[in-house]
């Protein structure tokens, strides 16, 4: 791994301990007393789990694009739209969990069938059947398929975001630009954590994106391998 | 001392204990397929 990657991650890894130290010295809520600090780490992964599904989407759109004109680059668009769909699964996953955590706690319930977890349960499911295609399916088209999933899935995107706005739900109502305003006391800590897990994410995505690479350059190496002397010009030369 | 009296308190404890093992759980995979696509 390069160094920089490496110092990065060190970097990465003080400012997540920043975002929890001040996420536990934020001032206690009135309210819900320690319980809100749920949040600090709820918001962050569910805001960024919205951000994940446009950069596989707009990768996916690439693909689709160079698949017939430069397949290199085609290669490169389909890596980076299967390392952001699974880098959404994780985000989308500890926001459901982190939020089922505090409904219990708060509201005495696991679960609403409002809109905006219902949308977001669904946002978690397709990308799911996303990774679930790319994984299982055997039809050779695998990328094609899986790339028109993805700009479909997208869709799910701005419903669920726009959810607490549109709609009256049982959960709380946006709290930048909308009527859960946050108390500016406590906004350092969600900018530290929202910062610390947009880092994480971006290493994570990274590195994903250089594994799924490699595979793809060893699995050409071992396909060409046996086409020998009667490999095409072209691809002789990519060996 | 973590707090770990009362619902909130634990769940609060549960919530935080859940990122941390979906990050770096993740992150450990990650690694492990680092290493073995580099062989």
């Amino acid at each position: 791994m390069p160094k920089w990657a490496l110092a990065y991650f060190g970097l990465t890894l003080v400012v997540m301990a920043y975002g929890f130290y001040a996420a536990m010295t934020a001032p206690k809520e009135a309210t819900m007393g320690n319980l809100y600090r749920v949040f600090f780490y709820h918001l962050p992964h569910t805001i960024l789990s919205f951000v994940f599904p446009y950069l596989n989407c707009g990768a996916s759109f690439l693909y689709l694009y160079w698949r017939n004109r430069n397949v290199e680059r085609a290669a490169a668009a389909d890596a980076f739209a299967l390392a952001s769909a699974e880098i959404t699964v994780l985000y989308a996953s500890i926001g459901l969990a982190t939020g089922m955590l505090w409904g219990r706690a708060a509201w005495g319930i696991w679960w609403a069938w409002d809109a905006r977890m219902t949308t977001y349960l669904l946002l978690w499911l397709l990308y799911v059947s996303y990774l679930l295609v790319r994984r299982f399916s055997a039809t050779g088209q695998t990328a094609v398929i899986s790339a028109v999933l993805a700009i479909f899935a997208a869709i799910d995107v701005p419903i669920c975001f726009m959810s607490i706005r549109w709609w009256r739900t049982q959960h709380p109502s946006p709290v930048f630009g909308g009527d859960g305003s946050v108390d500016p006391t406590m906004v350092p800590a969600i900018l530290w954590n929202m910062l610390a897990f947009a880092m994480w994410g971006a290493f994570l995505l990274g590195m994903r994106y250089a594994i799924e690479r490699r595979r793809q350059r060893q699995s050409n190496a071992y396909a060409l391998g046996f086409l020998g002397d009667e490999t095409p010009q072209v691809f002789q030369e990519a060996r | 001392m973590i707090p770990f009296h009362t619902l909130s308190e634990r769940h609060l404890v549960y919530a935080y204990l859940a990122v941390w093992l979906f990050q770096f759980g993740y992150i450990a995979w990650l690694v492990a397929q680092w290493r073995k696509s580099r062989g």
